[in-house]
């Protein structure tokens, strides 16, 4: 049982790591936007490169991000009947989920984009304007970092459950809280 | 049977919905498992899923979408900076002398935050937590004061720039597109995200207003002004210190896309950065909350788009099972044409309104139903008016309006919910007024798009 713990944690801080790290990428997006915004109107210049990692920080963000909201437990849930569920009755609606839903939707998505994400790769696709970004193959790549890193935390959040619903509530480890 | 796949796909996500696992994996879950049995016995193709990596890197590109992230920035960082708590102060100073006088501040201060942040849950935990008390000290009744704060902390979805409306202008505006296609026209008009708040600055503004009349005639507080031993042009003065820096936001952000000088997600960027810059000068920017600030702001933006990508998958299944068609069919079949078309869809957004959140209708039915709407003539700028306005409502309806829940969980015990349900149901009523004032005048919300871009 304390294996299983020990797992979780792990999995757990890298996760939230992750998620800690790029929340800063936000401060670095605004700061991007302002800049396009100052150079077209102050200098009359226009970048395609700056542009084009506005995208690149935007979509990093929210890809990376889905495992680490997880966790947080961010994601949005219906939950007139749920929060009024007993711990026990939760942790079955959650690992059922993790099973039934985010099992089968992070293979999916995964499997489904790997010959896409292999073909950018392949011919080390870049940008379609001329003076734009080099490494359109490492943004697709976020196709297959997305899911790997959701099943990585929903395989740490069914561990949890497992051992609520096996030892009762009382037993559920803390997570890493969230200082911030 | 198989024609009813499509139908009985969509009952069960609800159903599943009500479970409370997370939305964005319990519809994109229950849509991959209804497409294996489908697979199996014959009635799936298989092939309309290999269409997924491309539609979710078309997301990931999705330079409108952007806006999304920034909004939240702005709207977290201005309730970091504690713009609110001074606003309402000095609001209800200046007006406190009038009969009501703090109702109407209530409102004025509760549509100025739901402009600037565009965050239901913010705006109304906000005002719940800073003005319901002093709402219930100066003699409004709870019914009264809750309902004001839950109607002030949904306009945040109708009042421009909003991040309800950014989700909702980039569905119209591919929506739109595909209606034109499908009538054989291929060099489409658009619609725009700029198209939408500019639409819905008018309704907006009308449904403030609207609120205020009925703050003015019928609430009627039992101590209704406050003594006040300061002058007015003190108050007055301190009153415009504190309201002219989020309002030159406000104007900033409307005005650079109004005009042109800039696309939704660049003045969305340089209003996260004008928030910072005003949290900076009020001395509330420390680390604290800066990271606070971004880390919510990865949050937020993940379950959008975590949504986003589980409604791509859902769409996929749902019209791998022919239902688009199906729901196409369905209206064409309906009495009444358009008339009857768009009612039933408003009553059908509206009642999934009572369990689903704006950003899933916008993601999973906006797509499926606006596209017939719009070939059948409908104006896109009213039908995205119209769908906002109505979500809204429907925000504030009980038992499941989530403005109750979150008022719900900041309200002291001796406010009990069925006076927050009661004191809603004015303001329900209101929102269906302006609705049906769209229906009849429909240029309230296309008149001042049409001076702004002819």
């Amino acid at each position: 049982m304390s294996l299983f713990i020990y797992i979780a944690d792990r999995i757990d801080a890298a996760i939230d790591l992750i998620g800690r790290l790029l929340a800063w990428l936000n401060l670095l997006m605004v700061l991007v936007v302002v800049t396009i915004v100052v150079l077209r109107y102050c200098f009359a210049v226009g970048s395609v490169a700056l542009q084009e990692s506005v995208s690149y920080l935007h979509a990093a963000i929210f890809m990376l991000g889905i495992a680490y909201t997880l966790q947080q437990g961010g994601h949005v849930r219906v939950d007139i009947f749920y929060r009024q569920f007993s711990p026990q009755r939760r942790a079955m609606i959650d690992l059922l989920g993790t099973l039934l839903f985010l099992l089968p939707v992070c293979l999916v998505i995964f499997i489904g984009s790997w010959d896409y994400v292999v073909a950018s790769w392949n011919i080390a696709e870049r940008s379609e304007e001329r003076s734009g970004i080099a490494f359109v193959y490492a943004l697709k790549s976020l196709l297959l970092l997305m899911p790997a890193l959701l099943l990585l935390q929903g395989f740490a959040g069914a561990l949890r459950l497992t051992l609520t619903l096996v030892n009762g509530p009382a037993d559920r480890q803390t997570r890493p809280v969230n200082d911030g | 049977m198989a024609e009813m796949i499509p139908f009985l796909l969509f009952i069960c996500t609800c159903a599943v919905l009500l479970a409370g696992y997370p939305v964005a994996l319990s519809l994109a879950g229950t849509a991959l498992l209804f497409a294996a049995a489908g697979s199996y016995s014959g009635h799936f193709d298989g092939a309309y899923l290999q269409a997924l990596p491309n539609r979710l890197f078309g997301i990931m590109g999705n330079t409108t979408l952007v806006a999304v992230p920034l909004f939240v920035m702005m709207g977290v960082m201005l309730e970091k900076s504690r713009l609110s708590e001074d606003l309402l102060e000095s609001m209800a100073d200046l007006l406190g002398g009038l009969r009501n006088g703090l109702g109407i501040s209530v409102i004025l201060v509760g549509a100025l935050l739901a402009a600037s942040t565009g965050i239901v849950g913010a705006t109304v935990v906000t005002m719940g937590l800073m003005s319901l008390p002093t709402l219930l000290k100066r003699g409004y009744s709870a019914s009264e004061a809750s309902g004001m704060i839950c109607a002030t902390g949904t306009l945040g979805q109708i009042i421009p720039p909003s991040i309800a409306l950014v989700l909702l202008g980039d569905t119209l505006s591919s929506a739109y597109q595909q209606a034109q296609l499908n009538m054989g026209i291929f060099a489409p008009k658009t619609v725009s995200v700029g198209d939408l708040f500019v639409g819905a600055i008018v309704p907006g503004l009308l449904l403030v207003c609207l609120y205020c009349l009925y703050v003015l005639l019928m609430v009627k507080p039992q101590r209704a002004t406050i003594a006040i031993d300061e002058a007015f042009d003190t108050r007055l003065r301190r009153a415009f210190k504190n309201l002219l820096p989020p309002i030159l936001l406000i104007f900033a952000v409307l005005g650079s896309i109004l005009t042109g000088a800039a696309t939704p997600t660049e003045a969305a960027g340089v209003g996260a950065f004008g928030a910072i810059l005003l949290a900076m000068i009020k001395g509330q920017l420390d680390w604290q909350n800066l990271r606070a600030a971004v880390q919510s702001t990865t949050q937020v933006t993940s379950m959008v788009f975590m949504i986003l990508i589980g409604a791509a998958i859902f769409s996929l299944v749902f019209r791998g099972f022919g239902g688009e068609q199906r729901v196409a069919e369905f209206f064409q079949q309906m009495p009444g044409g358009l008339f009857g078309a768009t009612l039933l869809v408003m009553v059908v957004i509206f009642v999934l309104g009572f369990i689903l959140d704006f950003i899933e209708i916008t993601f999973v039915v906006v797509p499926i139903v606006a596209p017939i709407l719009l070939a059948m003539g409908l104006d896109p700028i009213w039908l995205g008016v119209m769908i906002a306005i109505n979500l809204q409502t429907s925000f504030l309806t009980p038992p499941f309006g989530f403005a109750l829940f979150y008022l719900r969980g900041v309200a002291p015990e001796t406010v009990n919910t069925a006076d927050m349900y009661r004191g809603v149901l004015p303001y329900i009523g209101l929102q269906v007024m302006l609705m049906l004032m769209l229906a009849l005048f429909p240029a309230i919300a296309t008149w001042l798009p049409s001076v702004v871009y002819p």
